[in-house]
């Protein structure tokens, strides 16, 4: 009973250890005293049940009440009898916070602050937890299932959080669930009584036994799986590991302070994202059902550092702006939409984000302006810090048919002589030659540019990347193809200009993955950069060229594909892609750029065929699988195979039952001797190996004859003759002058191979074709004796130092008496 | 008398067949007179081309004198038998030197020792004194008396018989004489059908007295000739040394095997082969004679007596547990090659 106490308080602990990742969920500390709370009641319940010697159905009824009891308490809110009791008032007031606590796991940002949904969820989750713990480790004495449920909390940061976690609090978990199963283990070892050495030297509890030695076998294996198999699986590359050596790039300091907006949108850009603090930065409203980015800032003038902002010009803000340039509302359908956007203190800048184009601005002050060129909304005085307001903006719902139309600039218009100068950088102008070669329109030129930023062309999201726009900044992206949004969208641009069509790049914010009630709450994860182009008739039209998958709340256009989306028909994206272009439509663009693609990129069939990496990945691992699966039964054809060809030397018949007597002298051989008799032992072994295939045991005590004997006697009932032939084969072969001819073993081996199939049942039968126990017990052997000799060398070593140390010793003065 | 032993039939083995079929006309002769007990028939015979003797040891009644009779008959050569009594002389086993008043000279009398088969019943009756009289002729093959050194012929074989129920006012043999035999049989029941055919065999006459010599003296020279050139590989020699030294080393032992038993044990075995139709001894061959070669010469330890545990039962044991010889490691034997030492002592 005592130790079942004491093992019920370990399994408290281990809980509330275990329960140490819930820490990067939440702001506060409030969960911690719930959850103390939950598990010392769950604990006390279970001693007290225990102590009253209650069955297994006892204590979990009376854990399940005082989980009951305490949420009621915490969490009843004045419809619990005397505080405590529940009432059906109660469960209701229950459901309607698991319901509350869905709402709020959707609309919130890790850290949350102390929510009651989610405080409520957690604290019955470490409760319940504490009820299973209790259970598997106490009642059924299986500790290490009470790891399980202990998982279950592990994985919910691991869920919730999409880049590293810290790994601490996993660290804390896992010293809990070891001491969990060392505290188990000690209190069995107990129950046999007190340890002795052989001398009768009593041993200490913790002192490691001497099996232990299996356990740190077992151990060390499994540690180092644990931190090699994650390391194999692709997209886990950024990670813990990752962590080390990063900086935290650019500028915190997003203030609005010198030359207003002459602001490094790129430096700002990457200096938020990769910041280790998510900050709420807008939020925004909107009528539009399907709104494209938020937009702020462009950068559309190319230096030798690359891309930078111009100064805008415009006119303040008013309910009638101007129409954003180029735009001709007879060529699209233009849909007005209203939104409202509040800005946190956490964006201060002297942009204010808007949607798309807009027409009508309502309450900002006369203080901000409008730049129809870069449809950007800035200010020379203030920021957009604590900003509320409202506007009215058109988005132009473009189609690639529509954009197809559209025609090549003037080299006079000012928008080409403009914003399509460009460095020239060879490989840059050999890539845009080569994707483009035979596109006609400039819309297909910007979509073959376009579809090149895909994982197809091994393209990856990295957000670690080296920042910088310059021709170099952008070669070494097309080289290394990682990145983020700033090099993709810088990329495609510069790309867009050496095509000879003006394109610049936009920043604002992708919508994110927090939606709740029509705001949508924009943080510094979410900030964004994309490309735009120019295209005559149509005005700036948006691409964003960063991996989809990668950008909370991206959104792909019909114009503007998701490059890596799986084909999928036409008809299965109806929102999105209206025009049909998102799928092999065999018109439309995207399956003419594979196939171009393919025949340009040389990739051949694969890349037009467009598996996605996944595919191969899961293919590779259950080749691998399959491969370590079958291992011990192509070892063992291997072996049968190297056997059988140097024993049957040629293809005899197997021998015919009643053969002539085994050791009649014209079967004796007189050439070579040593061969026959390598001959006859190979047979020997492959019979002997049979045997234990087939579950036969094999007694090293026994001679050749004897252990055919006993073959036939228990095992054989056909190929008796083959077996005595092969017994008398090896026993010639050890004992006598002259060896047995080996011509007929090879037959002899496999008539008595079919023979124990014959008589086994099927389960033996496909344990030996599948997984050979011959193969298994000599690998374990191997390994046996392997660790048997490294640990007679370390003990011998260990020797040795005592040795060599002992005339160091130092000893301790005799006191005088 | 002073005949030389052996002869230029040693150094002209038989073929295989020849063996066999020599061999078993001899068994078969003796089992018409000794029915269903073919093993220790061979083995009384093996024993007689070993060069060896033989010691049967049963309960009265079950034909040990019988079978002593019979294998002697078997073969054309001189037998006699002694019945040992406690008033038994060494001299009426060696022989006396008697004063020829004729020739004015001591003659030496032959005792009864100087034949081919000497049948000796009820050995454990005679005096300690009689019974060492046996032991050097036994051993080196030659009588001596009055100084003069007289060798036996060959084939020599004591075959000698004790009762080991009713020791009373017996003489148990000493170690050093049990060590001289080179087997111990015991010829147990005969079971129900050979002891009903036995009433019909034995109606009307003693079948002992058809029975007729199938070989001669120089056919049993050749024989034995035969089955010292019987093969015997490294590994078995090897296996025959570890049998013996494992008897010194098993704990329920006193008392291991001598050397001289190993000796014996393999010559035995090449008997067994040889009569097997093998020209080469194989471990089997030890692992069927450990018990009846060995089992007499150990001595339990009290411990072992007092669980009961006969010789034979410790010896057959001991057989089960020794690896057979091969030139290689099973790769299924996982017995470490030295004996691990336990964590305990070496941490303590």
């Amino acid at each position: 009973m005592n130790s079942r106490r004491h093992l019920g308080l370990v399994a408290a602990g281990t809980t509330l250890l275990a329960s140490a990742p819930i820490s990067l969920i939440f702001e506060g500390y409030t969960w911690l005293f719930h959850a103390l709370l939950m598990v010392g009641l769950v604990a006390g319940a279970a001693l007290a049940t225990r102590s009253l010697r209650g069955r297994t159905w006892a204590q979990l009824a009376a854990m399940l009440a005082a989980l009951l009891l305490g949420l009621t308490w915490l969490f009843g809110d004045g419809t619990a009898a005397l505080g405590l009791i529940p009432t059906p008032d109660t469960i209701e007031r229950f459901g309607a916070l698991l319901s509350l606590s869905g709402e709020e796991i959707r609309s919130s940002y890790v850290p949350v602050p102390d929510l009651d949904g989610l405080l409520f969820i957690s604290a019955m989750g470490i409760g319940a937890v504490a009820v299973l713990v209790d259970l598997c480790a106490v009642s059924l004495r299986r500790p290490a299932l009470a790891g399980l449920p202990m998982l279950a909390i592990y994985s919910v940061p691991v869920a919730v959080y999409v880049d590293s976690v810290s790994p601490l609090p996993f660290i804390i978990g896992a010293v809990g669930f070891l001491w969990l199963l060392v505290s188990d283990n000690v209190d069995r070892v107990r129950r046999f009584g007190r340890r002795f050495t052989g001398e009768g030297r009593g041993v200490d509890v913790w002192e490691p036994s001497p099996l232990s030695a299996t356990g740190r076998r077992l151990a060390t294996v499994g540690v180092v799986a644990a931190v090699l198999l994650p390391l194999a699986v692709p997209a886990m590359g950024v990670g813990f590991f990752g962590q080390f050596g990063t900086g935290e790039g650019l500028g915190q300091n997003g203030k609005g302070g010198k030359g207003a907006t002459r602001v490094d949108l790129f430096a700002e850009l990457s200096g938020r994202l990769r910041s280790s603090q998510v900050q709420d930065m807008v939020k925004v409203s909107t009528t539009d059902s399907r709104p494209f980015y938020l937009r702020f800032g462009v950068a559309d003038e190319i230096g030798d550092k690359g891309f930078s902002s111009r100064q805008p010009a415009g006119q303040p803000v008013n309910d009638n702006m101007p129409m954003p340039v180029g735009l001709d509302t007879s060529n699209v359908v233009t849909l007005r939409n209203t939104a409202r956007v509040e800005v946190t203190q956490q964006f201060a800048m002297p942009l204010i984000p808007v949607f798309g184009a807009p027409v009508s601005m309502r309450k900002l002050g006369s203080a901000w302006s409008y730049d129809p060129n870069m449809q950007i909304v800035y200010s020379q005085r203030e920021n957009s810090a604590g900003r509320a307001y409202e506007f009215d903006y058109l988005r132009p719902d473009f189609t690639p048919d529509q954009l197809r139309t559209a025609q090549p600039l003037q080299a006079s218009d000012p928008v080409q002589r403009q914003f399509s100068r460009v460095p020239q950088v060879q490989l840059v102008q050999d890539l845009v030659q080569r994707l483009t070669k035979d596109k006609a329109t400039p819309y297909d030129k910007v979509r073959g540019l376009y579809d090149y930023f895909s994982s197809k062309n091994e393209f990856r999201y990295d957000q670690l990347a080296p920042s910088g726009t310059s021709g170099d900044a952008i070669v070494d992206f097309l080289e290394g193809k990682q990145g983020f949004c700033e090099q993709y969208a810088a990329a495609l641009a510069w790309m867009v200009r050496t095509a000879g069509m003006p394109a610049r790049v936009a920043f604002g914010f992708a919508l994110g993955n927090r939606f709740h009630e029509g705001v949508y709450t924009l943080t510094n994860k979410n900030l964004h950069a994309w490309t735009e182009v120019y295209f005559a008739g149509f005005g700036w039209v948006p691409f964003d060229a960063t991996p989809a998958a990668f950008v909370m709340g991206s959104v792909n256009p019909a114009w503007a594909p998701n490059v890596d989306a799986p084909d999928l028909t036409p008809g299965s994206r109806p929102s999105i892609a209206p025009g049909g272009s998102g799928g092999p439509d065999p018109s439309a663009g995207p399956t003419r750029r594979n196939v171009d693609e393919g025949e340009e990129l040389g990739n051949g069939p694969i890349a037009a065929t467009a598996i996605p990496t996944w595919v191969w990945w899961s293919l590779g691992g259950a080749l691998v699988l399959l491969l370590v699966l079958a291992a011990p039964a192509l070892r063992r054809s291997m072996l049968r195979r190297r056997r059988g060809l140097r024993t049957a030397a040629g293809s005899h018949p197997p021998l015919p039952e009643g053969a002539t007597d085994a050791a009649a002298p014209e079967l004796t051989v007189t050439g070579d001797l040593d061969a026959a008799r390598r001959r006859a032992h190979l047979a020997w072994d492959e019979l002997i190996d049979t045997m234990i295939d087939f579950r036969v045991a094999v007694d090293p005590a026994e001679t050749p004859r004897a252990t055919v004997e006993r073959l036939i006697r228990t095992r054989l009932s056909g190929a008796t003759e083959a077996a005595r032939l092969l017994g008398i084969a090896e026993e010639r072969a050890r004992y006598a002058p002259a060896p047995l001819a080996a011509d007929r073993l090879g037959g002899a081996v496999r008539s008595v191979r079919a023979a124990l199939a014959a008589d086994a049942d099927r389960g033996v039968r496909l344990t030996a074709l599948l997984m050979p126990p011959s193969v298994l017990l000599r690998w374990r052997n191997a390994v046996y004796s392997a660790t048997a000799a490294a640990s007679a060398r370390s003990a011998a070593f260990g020797e040795r130092l005592v040795r060599i140390t002992r005339p160091l010793r130092i000893r301790r003065p005799k006191l005088l008496r | 008398m002073t005949t030389q032993r052996g002869g230029s039939e040693l150094t002209d083995p038989m073929t295989v067949e020849e063996f066999k079929a020599t061999t078993n006309a001899i068994v078969a002769n003796i089992e018409q007179v000794i029915e269903g007990k073919t093993a220790t028939v061979r083995l009384a015979l093996a024993v007689l081309l070993a060069e060896g003797h033989l010691l049967i040891e049963d309960v009265p009644g079950v034909g040990k004198t019988k079978l002593a009779k019979a294998l002697a008959r078997s073969i054309d050569c001189s037998v006699r038998r002694i019945q040992f009594t406690p008033d038994l002389l060494p001299s009426d086993v060696t022989g006396v030197s008697v004063y020829n008043q004729e020739t004015r000279e001591f003659e030496f009398k032959p005792g009864a020792v100087f034949a081919n088969l000497v049948v000796g019943d009820e050995i454990n009756r005679a005096s300690p004194k009689t019974q060492s009289a046996l032991l050097e002729c036994m051993e080196e093959h030659q009588v001596t008396v009055d100084g003069e050194t007289y060798t036996m012929d060959m084939p020599f074989m004591v075959i000698a018989t004790q009762n080991p129920i009713e020791m009373e006012g017996t003489y148990p043999l000493p170690e050093a004489q049990r060590d001289r035999f080179t087997a111990r049989i015991a010829m147990g029941y005969p079971d129900a059908a050979a002891e009903y055919a036995m009433l019909d065999g034995y109606h009307s006459h003693d079948p002992l007295e058809d029975l007729t010599a199938v070989v001669d003296g120089a056919t049993v020279r050749r024989l034995i000739g035969t089955v010292r050139s019987v093969h015997v590989a490294e590994t078995v020699k090897r296996y025959a040394v570890e049998l013996v030294t494992a008897t010194r080393e098993a704990p329920e032992l006193r008392l291991g095997a001598s050397p001289r038993s190993t000796l014996q044990l393999l010559r035995t075995a090449k008997a067994v082969a040889a009569l097997d139709g093998r020209d080469y001894v194989v471990p089997d061959d030890l692992q069927t004679l450990a018990v009846p070669v060995l089992a007499h010469r150990v001595i339990p330890t009290a411990d072992a007596q007092l669980a009961r545990r006969t010789t034979d039962a410790i010896l057959s044991e001991l057989v089960h547990r020794l690896p057979v010889p091969h030139d290689r490691r099973s790769p299924y034997d996982t017995r470490p090659a030295t004996p691990p030492n336990s964590f305990y002592d070496r941490r303590g």
